[in-house]
Parts: structure tokens; C-alpha cells; sequence
């Protein structure tokens, strides 16, 4: 499974909406549209400055969603931070069903809302939204297991404490362990850019592999025909497996 | 009898898979100019970093750090304090692990030898810290001559002038040693250009570290609060517990001090980890009262804000704590793991005024003939209020501490506290 990270708006509208058309032939089978939020708490220098620089320029985000969501039929899920709408949840997940978005991927649910996440985890998926839940090193064995049940469409696995930066790891180890604690497809992102880390995190177990960094600065540098390259480039690797 | 060598544990112990709930991960600030978490990869030897987030729970301990323990004395002897016991006339048995026995005279020894070696063995040819009193720098520069390295310690200014004597053997052992703030560094130049008589502190210290290692690309050394660091400090407790088995002994009450956290979560994570022990109290100074008036949220390890926010239990990095006489416990936070198991309540708390852990001291030395750091009279003071709770109750508790440095260079701090408290014999 190739889950594809992009910024929405990024860099500009145009060459943003280029990009998400290219996806579906490109390969890509899910897109997170990363939504900027007020403090990219959880995200690397690069995804945050791609936040920075939309921030000022898009002006309605709900139309460009749907835009994007006219212009593609894999699944959406919007990626941002549980914090900034948490005082209007209900009207912000409707929000994003109105305008054709499949699911959510909230980085700081399990972190900072550890005591309530089942109850957010009912509130989306009642308004018929899907919820992909996002665990790391750090989540306790247990707990591992027993999201991985309840998260939609696959498992996200940050095997870094940031996304972006290649901070050493033993990926090998880490998605050997936590495979079999998954009862889900599991997908493993945070600083996978290398084609070594992606071999080795498919032969690890993973069943797929966001990418997201990559893109943004192919896309940040304007190289829109070398951002989609890539997303093929990542295909054919998980094709193979 | 157990043989030395099997004593000593082949992997140290990480608690993060055995925590609880998640451990909250470091973060970026939120207007971060230049990525903190980035910056760890020029800063720390590549294999520390990835120790810093590792998930395995045991973890190989070199052949050569290995050997390298064994050559500083590890294992550090597991002592039986029937001189306190009798003289609290205390039905329990207190026994204490004695890190003071290593030639540094505290555990800061166990983490320097591990991260020196992976810097090493990356082609390192000089590490840099900082110090406040000088335990930490004593630490860095001898496991920087074990594997023939170049150091550069930055010593406070007042330790420095205050503390010839560990500036000496920090110097004897081949480090060179500054005051900072110096003029070698851009930070130090901009704090003397505004006050040449400033006096240092640690958080000026550890910025000047870090620069000069980056600017000359050597490798900089952590010296606690770093998950990494409590991971390599699990051999003080992994010991103990092969110890206390030897003597058919189960504990029941953990005791340890708390500065940053690395020597008591070094020695109670392997007990709290194999299920072992009752209750485990962490003790820190009642004049820093970050226990009891911290707020558990993110904020800065440093006080210059240069590694990545963390969770933890703080006053703030921008706190200034008394000058009280245990150096080591002047810090502002709590190590994050160390934080969670307090506010999970697996882990009790204790803070304890300058005038007390004085008595405590006193106690110990004259029952025991050891002169505690005054880091570790916290824990003595513990140890002693236990050892009474169990005498009303008549408990034969087994008591253990761990007694995480020797006070023979910190003479010159009881003095002063004689000249405050008096030196009535208890
Ligand atoms: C002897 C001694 N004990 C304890 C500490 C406290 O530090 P930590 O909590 O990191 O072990 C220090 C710190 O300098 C120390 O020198």
C-alpha cells in the first residue's frame, strides 16, 4: 500500500492540483492531505515549512478540498492536529465528509488525548468518517494491539520521533516486533526516504509506506515531473514485494 | 559466590516498552528557526541517538564497555548499613549500593564510558559537556582518556574557582578544562561582552559545549535526563538485583535521588521492570521543589533551549535554583520517564531541606564512615524515615538506596553547612 503525504495548496494551487491528479495513475492507493495546523507539534522542518507557506495563501481550504476530492477516487484522509478543533469537533468532521474526505489521521491523539481516545474514536467514526490511528515506538505493547484493531484501513507505524530526519533506527527491529502485534494492515512512515529503508521495512512486515518529505521538497523546488517520478519509483518498489 | 564478571549485566534495561501509557515524544518548538531534534544528529555519537529511541528492551552492552566496567570496579559493591541499623535500632535490613566506590566517586562513570566508546568507534577524536560541580566532567574526561580521545570540559566560572580540585583531576586526567563562559564560543563572547565578572551557569555551559562541538564537529556527551543515558545507568540496578539474590534477599522499599533522574532510574527500572520491590521513592531537594511545585508539560532539557522539548515534570528552563549545597540536584526537570511513572503514581516522591539531608549525612558518616555526596544524603534521609516507620510498626522491610557518589570533594559544602546548621553530633 503506497500512502502519498502532501501538503494541501502546496507549493501553490496549480502545481499542487498537478500533482494530486498524477497520483492515482502514479500508483499512489491512499493520499494524506495534511491540513496546516496552528503548531506542527509532531512534524519535521521540512512538512512544516510546506505548512508555513500555505498558511498565508489559501484562502478557503473546504473548496480545495474539494477540488482535490473531485479530481481523485482513492481515499482522502486529512491529516492535522486533534488539538486545534477539539472545541468544534462535530462541525469540523462533518465538515470534512460534506466536502468528500474519507477519513482522518489525528498524529496526537494517542499522545495528548491518551485518556479520551476512544471516546474521539466513536465521535469519527459515527459521523461516518474513518479513523486512522497513528502509533509509534513509544505506545506500549498492549496498546499497539489493541488500537490496531480499531484503526481504519490500515495501522500507521512513525517509526521516527519526527518525520523528515533521518534520525537512526533499527527499522529491521522495530517493525519486526510490532507486526506481530498488529491485527491490521500495518503501514510504516516518519522518515523513510531511502530505497534500502523502504526494502527494509517491506521485508520487515509492513504491508506499505507513507511518504511524505520527499515530495515536498521535490515540489517545494518546483520539480512537479520529478515529485510524480517518484511516487512511480516507490510503486514499483512495492510492487515487487 | 557469584563471580565479578557475571555480576555485571550483558544488556542494560530500557523501561519505554514496559511504561505504562505512551511516552510522549520530543518535539520541535513551536516557532523553531532551526529544527532541535535535527541538530541532535550533529550533536550526539550516531549510536546514542539511536539508543535514545530505541524500543528494544534490552540492549547489548559492548565487550569493550564491558571491560571497561570491570576496570572501574564494576561491580560496585552491595554494602549492608548495619552501623545505621543499629543505631536507628531498626528491625529492618538497609543495604546500599555504593556507586561512590568508582573512581570518578559517583555513577556518572557508567554512562560516559558507553557514549566515549560509540563516539570513538564512529572516528571521534574529542568529545565536549559541561559541568556544574564536576562529577559529570570528571566522568566524561576519564572515559574520554580510556579510549584516548581528546576533552573539553566547560566548568561553570564559580565551580571552577570555587572547586580547584575537581578542575585538578579533570586536568590530570587530559581534559582541558574552561570557565565558562569563555571567549572561545560565540555564546560565551556575547555573555561576557555584557558582564565579564558573570559568574556561569549550567545552561550558559552546556551552550558553549554544544557550539564548540558542532563548530569543530566533535561529539557532545549527556550527562542524564536523556532516555539513553537512564538506559545505560539500568547496570546500577540490573547488579543490585543479581546481588540481592545472592543474599536471598527481596527488597521491598527503593530508594534513589533525583537530579535529572539518571542515577535513580538507572537503579529502580530494572526492579520496577522484572516486578520486583513494593514501593520505589524518589528523592529531590525541598530549596528546588520541582516535585512538589513542577508542572508536568513540555519544556527544554537545556536552559539555552538547544535540544529538542521533552515532557517532563519542571520549574521552567528558564528557573534559577538556590545555591544549595548538592549541586547535582539543581536542575529544573525530571527525566520524561521517570516523570510519567511519578504522575502515574508508581513511583512516590520526597523533598527534603538542606538542613535535613545535613543531619541524614551526619548520621551516615558516623554510623557508617562513608561522607555521602549530598546529592545521595536525600536518599539517606529517606532511608532513615523508612527504617523509623518500620521500627513504629515493627516491619522487617528491606530497605535498598542507592548512594550515587562519595562527598570527599564536597568538604568544603558540609563546611558551610556546619557554619549554618552547627555541628551538634546526633
Ligand atoms: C553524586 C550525584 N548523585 C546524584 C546526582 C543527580 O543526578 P541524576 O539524577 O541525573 O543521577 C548527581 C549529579 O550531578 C551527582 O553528582
Amino acid at each position: 500500500m503506497l500512502v502519498v503525504y502532501m501538503t494541501l495548496g502546496y507549493p501553490d494551487v496549480e502545481n499542487f492540483l498537478k500533482f494530486i491528479t498524477s497520483l492515482e495513475s502514479a500508483g499512489a492507493d491512499v493520499l494524506e492531505l495534511g491540513i496546516p495546523p496552528k503548531y506542527a507539534k509532531y512534524d519535521g522542518p521540512v512538512i512544516r515549512k510546506s505548512y508555513d507557506r500555505v498558511k498565508t495563501q489559501i484562502k478557503d481550504i473546504w473548496r480545495l478540498m474539494r477540488q482535490v476530492r473531485d479530481s481523485l477516487s482513492i481515499p482522502i484522509v486529512a491529516l492535522t492536529y486533534l488539538e486545534d478543533w477539539i472545541n468544534e469537533l462535530k462541525t469540523f468532521l462533518d465538515k470534512l465528509r460534506e466536502n468528500g474526505i474519507n477519513g482522518v489521521l489525528f498524529p496526537d491523539l494517542l499522545i495528548d488525548y491518551i485518556d479520551d481516545f476512544e471516546k474521539y474514536d466513536k465521535e469519527i467514526k459515527a459521523i461516518g468518517l474513518k479513523n486512522v490511528i497513528f502509533t509509534s515506538p513509544s505506545v506500549p505493547d498492549l496498546l499497539i494491539n489493541k488500537v490496531s484493531r480499531i484503526s481504519d484501513l490500515f495501522l500507521y507505524y512513525g517509526v521516527r520521533p519526527t518525520t523528515g530526519i533521518p534520525i537512526p533506527v533499527s527499522l529491521n527491529e522495530l517493525i519486526t516486533r510490532v507486526r506481530k502485534l498488529v491485527e491490521n494492515k500495518l503501514v510504516v512512515g516518519f522518515g523513510l526516504s531511502n530505497d534500502d529503508d523502504i526494502k527494509e521495512a517491506l521485508s520487515a512486515g509492513a504491508d506499505g509506506i507513507a511518504i511524505g518529505t520527499l515530495f515536498i521538497e521535490e515540489m517545494g523546488k518546483g520539480n512537479l515531473e520529478n515529485a510524480i517520478r517518484l511516487v512511480k519509483k516507490f510503486r514499483g518498489l512495492l510492487d515487487e514485494y | 559466590m557469584v563471580k565479578e564478571e557475571e555480576i555485571i549485566p550483558k544488556y542494560w534495561y530500557n523501561i519505554i516498552p514496559d511504561l505504562p501509557r505512551p511516552l510522549p515524544p520530543p518535539r520541535d518548538p513551536q516557532d523553531a528557526e532551526f529544527s532541535r531534534i535535527d541538530l541532535l544528529r550533529s550533536i550526539l555519537p550516531h549510536e546514542v541517538l539511536r539508543q535514545q529511541f530505541t524500543i528494544e528492551k534490552y540492549v547489548k552492552i559492548p565487550e569493550e564497555v564491558k571491560e571497561k566496567y570491570l576496570l572501574i570496579g564494576r561491580p560496585t559493591p552491595l554494602m549492608r548499613a548495619r552501623g545505621l541499623e543499629n543505631f536507628l535500632q531498626t528491625p529492618a535490613r538497609i543495604y546500599f549500593k555504593y556507586e561512590g566506590a568508582t573512581p570518578t566517586g559517583s555513577h556518572k562513570i557508567n554512562t560516559a564510558i558507553p557514549q566515549a566508546y560509540f563516539a570513538k568507534n564512529e572516528g571521534i577524536e574529542h568529545v565536549v559537556t559541561e559541568t556544574g560541580a564536576g562529577q559529570w566532567g570528571t566522568a566524561v574526561a576519564l572515559a574520554a582518556r580510556m579510549y584516548n580521545m581528546k576533552s573539553s570540559i566547560f566548568m561553570v566560572k564559580v565551580s571552577y574557582e570555587q572547586k580547584p580540585m575537581r578542575r585538578s583531576i579533570m586536568q590530570l586526567y587530559g581534559a582541558n578544562v574552561y570557565a565558562s563562559p569563555t571567549n572561545i564560543t560565540e555564546y560565551g563572547r556575547k555573555i561576557l561582552e555584557k558582564n565579564p565578572n558573570h559568574p556561569g551557569s549550567l545552561g550558559i555551559a552546556m551552550s558553549e559545549a554544544i557550539e564548540y562541538a558542532l563548530k569543530n564537529q566533535h561529539r557532545y556527551l549527556v550527562g542524564s535526563v536523556l532516555d539513553v543515558v537512564l538506559l545505560h545507568q539500568s547496570v546500577i540496578g540490573l547488579e543490585t538485583i543479581t546481588q540481592l539474590e545472592s543474599l536471598g534477599e527481596e527488597a521491598d522499599i527503593l530508594i534513589g535521588c533525583v537530579g535529572g533522574g539518571s542515577n535513580f532510574g538507572g537503579f529502580v527500572y530494572p526492579f520496577i521492570g522484572n516486578k520486583k520491590g513494593k514501593r520505589y521513592i524518589a528523592v529531590s531537594s525541598a530549596e528546588v521543589p520541582k516535585f512538589s511545585r513542577g508542572e508536568y508539560k513540555y519544556d527544554y532539557p537545556d536552559s539555552a533551549g538547544l535540544l529538542p522539548l521533552v515532557k517532563m515534570i519542571t520549574l521552567g528552563n528558564e528557573y534559577v535554583p538556590p545555591p544549595i549545597y548538592a549541586g547535582g540536584l539543581r536542575y529544573h526537570g525530571v527525566a520524561p520517564t521517570l516523570s510519567l511513572l511519578m504522575k502515574e503514581g508508581i513511583v512516590e516522591w520526597r523533598e527534603y531541606s538542606e538542613r535535613e539531608i545535613f543531619e541524614a549525612a551526619k548520621i551516615f558518616m558516623q554510623t557508617q564512615g562513608i561522607v555521602p555526596a549530598p546529592e545521595s544524603a536525600h536518599a539517606i534521609k529517606a532511608v532513615i524515615d523508612e527504617a523509623n516507620e518500620a521500627k513504629k510498626n515493627n516491619e522487617k522491610k528491606v530497605i535498598v538506596f542507592n548512594l550515587s557518589g562519595h562527598g570527599l570533594l564536597d568538604l568544603s559544602n558540609y563546611e558551610s553547612m556546619m557554619k549554618r546548621w552547627g555541628n551538634s553530633g546526633k
